[in-house]
This record gives structure tokens, sequence and C-alpha cells, in this order.
């Protein structure tokens, strides 16, 4: 079976390219005509264009792919080659795609992959029907149901929007930028009729900043509030479906309904976010973690409900996870002093070592001498900062659940279930090797497909791992207290 | 520190090819003759931009001297990888260490890259990925015969291994 030929992308590359090279030619020959001098920019796009058509012709003419029953190839490069193949029942999405002038010519780019944005596999230059006949055989059903079926399906609301959501939601910071934006854009508007906004801004800043400030901001607020309402009027949050096939659903809006279904086969955990703004009211936002598949509407990560207190996230959270469970109000794991130190370390270095570039500029002549000392004015800051992100820092593992938690603006907590875990980072510096530190990624299909527990002790990194996947670990990981744990111990010096 | 931990992270079982250390020497001593010649030539053509220049210079001269004399061995002497039935498991880096494992049922794509300079050591570079784009594995320095036949390996276990649904 897997002497199926290798095919080559569609002719019609070349003729693609031809009318590249074509339109670069031309390009560049204008520049260099009509005026005295040389138009440099278009000379240089008419360059960059002939190289990019002779580069694209060059992967036409070394690209090989071959379908067989299990697998997808591709060859491709010159000088340097690359041999890519993905096994087909590892292949979570096919889509297709096209450029304006490939698609004048019917060609299309097909995706392989996981439903990343950034796919993993792409084969560029298929005639569109061969590039449809590809789709259909590489995910035959995946065509969605249809949309009818679904209104018969029993509903239990899980959450409303309420009253008194509104105004914990309101008052950001762009709520400043709200008017701002609008005033700019009306200062330039004017601008051309004579009126000189600006200048009265000027005039009325001179006059008093706190005034300005006090009408700017409720107005901003005013703004928000409505954009606020218009978004989530009627907000609904519901569980759909009977037992097996049960789906998470948003609606809300007050112009255009917008319904987000998320199925519950493909929540893999929840995750809270707290600004570090509100910590005193205890705010949070929340998302649900999901592995992606673009099609049918379904976002990977987003947020569920809007900012709320945080002990009605934890009860709405337990509903929202299918199980019931309340992996966010585990006790997590504090991280060591050392993690401390080299959050301050870095809260340190990082003014000091702009300084010293200034520095040095200084001395070259480049800038004046006195700018050096300015970045260490960001040290109140920077040290502050660095506190929090400490006190952020935590993990645990309970039930069927691994949580992190870590982030200095924003405080996220992030539930995940073992079995989304797809695979394991341990990074050690020097430092943290004397320290004994380490810091874990944990690598996912789902939401930000990456996330990590910075700056955990090696035992606590470790033994994270062997307690949210044992089976995995027991490859990797050595328990040198255990039977014949003394040979393990002795690799070590 | 000499904490005691209870577990600890076991090495890959096999070192790279010995040919690494002349290859990752040839790539680190092109860099440096571009990067710094183009700065040496900014240097010496336009005087306006000289106090621009010197402190980058001061500061690139000393790193790239360190990665084409010590970074090469060092990485050598620290990369480590394996491929078997379960999982692939590699151990990176010079200053920071880094170590990563993912397991054969999670592989996505397997690719073997070639470059240039690669190909004049004989040598291959291997990179599994997943639906994960930062869980990436990439093994270089391989010799090329065995980079294939791992490869190989690769594809006919994972084409075997139930994939699951992630």
């Amino acid at each position: 079976m897997s002497d199926e030929a290798w095919r080559q992308l569609s002719i019609r590359v070349v003729h693609l390219d031809l009318i590249r090279v074509a339109i670069s030619l031309v390009t560049g020959y204008l520049g260099i005509v009509l005026g005295d001098d040389p138009i440099w920019p278009l000379v240089g796009g008419a360059c960059a264009g002939l190289v990019g058509a002779l580069t694209n012709l060059q992967r036409w003419r070394t690209t090989r792919y071959r379908i067989t029953a299990q697998r997808v190839e591709m060859r491709s490069g010159w000088p340097g080659r690359r041999h890519r193949t993905v096994a087909r029942d590892r292949i979570r999405s096919v889509s297709t795609s096209a450029n304006p002038l490939p698609r004048l010519l019917g060609l299309a780019t097909v995706h392989i992959g996981s439903g990343e944005s950034e796919s993993s596999f792409k084969l560029d230059g298929l005639d569109r029907r061969h590039a449809t006949r590809l789709e259909r055989e590489l995910m035959p059903g995946s065509v969605l149901p249809a949309v009818a079926d679904e209104v018969r399906d029993p509903e239990t609301v899980i959450a409303r929007l309420r009253r008194d959501w509104v105004p914990l939601n309101v008052v950001t910071v762009w709520s400043l930028f709200a008017v701002a934006g609008p005033l700019f854009g009306l200062y330039w508007l004017l601008r051309p009729f004579g009126v000189d906004l600006l200048g009265a801004a000027r005039g009325l800043l001179e006059w008093n900043p706190v005034l300005v400030v006090a009408i700017a901001l409720p107005l901003g607020v005013a703004v928000t509030t409505v954009t606020f309402l218009v978004e989530n009027w009627n907000f609904q949050l519901v569980r759909k479906g009977t037992a097996p096939d049960t789906a998470l659903v948003t609606r809300r809006g007050l112009l255009v309904t917008q319904t987000v279904q998320r199925s519950d086969e493909r929540l893999r955990g929840i995750a809270f976010a707290e600004p570090l703004a509100w910590r005193w009211l205890r705010l949070t936002g929340t998302k649900v973690i999901a592995t992606g598949l673009r099609a049918g509407g379904e976002s990977t990560t987003s947020g569920v409900l809007p900012r709320i207190r945080l002990a009605e996230a934890r009860d709405l959270a337990a509903r929202i996870l299918p199980d019931g469970s309340r992996p966010l109000e585990a006790a997590l794991r504090r991280h060591p002093r050392g993690a401390l130190i080299r959050r301050l370390g870095w809260a340190v270095y990082g003014p000091v070592l702009a300084a010293g570039a200034l520095l040095l500029y200084g001395w070259s002549g480049a800038i004046p001498d006195w700018v050096w000392p300015l970045p260490l004015v960001l040290l109140p800051l920077t040290l502050p900062a660095a506190v929090v992100a400490y006190l952020s820092l935590g993990h645990a593992v309970t039930g069927d659940y691994l949580v992190v938690r870590g982030g200095v603006l924003n405080r996220r907590t992030v539930a995940l279930q073992r079995r989304a875990v797809i695979g394991w980072t341990f990074e050690q510096s020097i430092l943290q090797r004397w320290g004994g530190r380490m810091s874990v990624g944990v690598a996912t299909a789902a939401g930000s497909r990456y996330y990590t527990v910075p700056d955990a002790s090696v035992e606590q990194a470790l033994g994270f791992a062997v307690e949210a996947t044992p089976e995995l670990a027991r490859r990797f990981i050595a328990e040198p207290h255990g039977p014949g744990g003394g040979a393990g111990a002795s690799h070590r010096g | 520190m000499a904490e005691t931990s209870q577990f600890e992270l076991r090495l890959p079982r096999h070192r790279l090819d010995r040919r690494f250390i002349a290859w990752r020497t040839v790539q680190a001593l092109l860099w440096g003759i571009g990067v710094l010649g183009a700065l040496g030539a900014v240097y010496w053509y336009a005087e306006a931009a000289r106090p621009w220049i010197m402190p980058v210079v001061v500061v690139a001269v000393p790193i790239y001297v360190v990665n084409i004399v010590v970074m090469p061995t060092w990485r050598y002497l620290v990369h480590r990888w394996e491929a078997t039935d379960d999982a692939v498991y590699a151990l990176t880096g010079w200053l920071t260490k880094k170590w990563q494992i993912i397991p054969i049922s999670r592989i996505q794509t397997i690719d073997t890259e070639i470059g240039l300079l690669q190909r004049w050591f004989g040598l291959a570079t291997i990179a599994v990925t997943t639906a994960s784009s930062e869980g990436k594995i990439t093994i270089d320095g391989l010799d090329a015969r065995i980079a294939g036949q791992t490869v190989e390996r690769l594809r006919e276990v994972t084409a075997a291994a139930e994939g699951d649904a992630t």
C-alpha cells in the first residue's frame, strides 16, 4: 500500500509564478523608467516579488506528496531537504484556503492539522477540485449534524445575566480609552475645518486636569456600560443535550444574538483570571478550556462568564464542569523561597541591564551622559510586581485535574484534566540547578496549548508529573529510594 | 544545595553523533562572521553610526567567541535522546537544560530535515510534533542513517499505536 505514487503540486503553480515574474518585471521596469532617479520602493518590491516567485517555483519543482492508507507524507526543499509525515488517524482537521490571485487560477491550500491556526502540515498549490477531494478523503464524516434537531434538546440554565454583574464589568482601563478614542477621531475630523480641538484640550488641561478626568471618566463608564449591555443582553449559559452528547452553550447580544457552542466531549478544563486591580473585590473572569476544532463555530478558549465575584464564579464553575468537581478551589502548593529571590533578581537586573546599556551608549557618545540612571526609576514598580508574581505561583493535582496558578497583572488559575496532558517539558537554568528548582511545562491540545509551573522545587516539579500522569512519568523519572534505587542515586555525582 | 530529592530525571539513552560539535562550530562561525562582518562594515563606512555600533560590537564579540569556542562542545556533552516504543524523550540545552517527553500515542507529525551544512557533515534533524506547538521535540545532529532508521521505526510505531482523542 505504501507503493502509492508520489504526486506533484498542480502545474498551475508554475503559471501563477510566471504571472508573478511578469508583474515583478513590469513594476521593476516602471520603477526605473518613470522618474529621473529609480523609484527604490518599486524596484525593491519588484526584486522581492521576483525572488518570491522563483523560490515558489523551486518549491513546486521539489515538492512531492502522497497519501497512503495509513499516512500523509510530503517531501520538499532544496538545498535543505525535509520529509514530513502525519499518521492519518492523528488528523484532527482538514481545511482549504486560497489567496485572491491563486484563487483566480483555481489553486487552493490544504491545511492538515490539529485545528491550530498555524496548521502543522500545509499543501500549498493544489488545484481546487483536487483539494476538495482530498479534504473529503481525509475527513469522512466531518460534516456536522444538521442544526434543526438541536431545538428539541433539553436545556438546563446554568447562569443568566444578573443586574448586579453590570457595575462589576464597566469600570476598566478601556473606559478612559472609550472617550479618548472617539475624541481623537473627532480631532482629525475637525482639523480640516479649522477647529483646533487639541488646542482647546490643552487649554482645558491647563485649566484643571482633575476636572477633565472627572468629566471624562463617567462618560467613559457610560460608554462601556452601553457596550457591555449591548453585547451581553439576555446572556445565558446553558447545558444542552442528553447524557453522552451534551454541550455548553452561551447566547448573548441585543442587536445580534451570538451563540457559541462547546461540546462537552472536548472540554478539558476551566480557568479563572483575576485582574490585579480588582483583587480587593475578588473579581474573576471565567474561561473554559477545550480542544480545538475550528469547525462549527466552536472557539477553543474563551470566556463563558462576564467578570463576577469569585465565590459566585466558583459555584458556577462546578456546574460548568460536567463532572461537577471543584478543582479550582484546591489548596495549592507554595513554591520555594528561591522562586521569590529569582523574581526579585529579575526585577532588579532588568532595569540595571537597561541602565548598563545606556551607560555604554553614553560612554560611546551616542546619547547624553546623564541619561543612564533613568531605568532605575522603574525599581519601585518592578519590585512589588516580583512579590505579586511570587505570591501568585502555585500548583496541585486534585482528582482528575492538575491545577496551576501564576501571573502578575492577571492571576490565572488553570484546572486541566490529567488526560489532556500530551507531553512534558522540564527546564533548569544554571541558577535553578544550584537552587534545586525547575520549571515545568505541560503541553496539551486544549486552550492555550501550553501551561507552565515556573520555579517549583525539583521535588515538587517531578512529583507533579508523577501524580498527574504516573504511567508516563515512569518512563523518565527514576525513584532512587525505590527498589534498586541505590544504583540510580550513584549516577548523580 | 544538597537537597535530597525523592525523584530524579533519568538521562535519555543515546548521545548525538560526534560530528555535531564540528557542525555547530562551523554554523556558529558562519553566523559570527556574517553578523560581526555586517556590523564591522557599517562601522567602517558610516561614521555617523559609530557611537551606536560600538557598544553592540563590545557586547556581541564575547558572545560570539563563547558561542563558537564553548557552546558546541558543551551542548554535545549535555544533549541526549531516545525514541522507544512508548515515548520520545530528549535532553537539550547548555546553560539552561531542557528535558522533553512526548508519548508515542500523542505524536502528530514526524519530520526529518537535512540542511545544506548538515548534509556536508552527514547529519540530520528529527522533529516530532504534537497538537501543542510548544510540545515539539527537535533532535538535531544525528547521523543521517540513524535518523532515517529512527524515523522509519517511529512511523511504524505511531501507525500501530491507537491515536487518542486530543
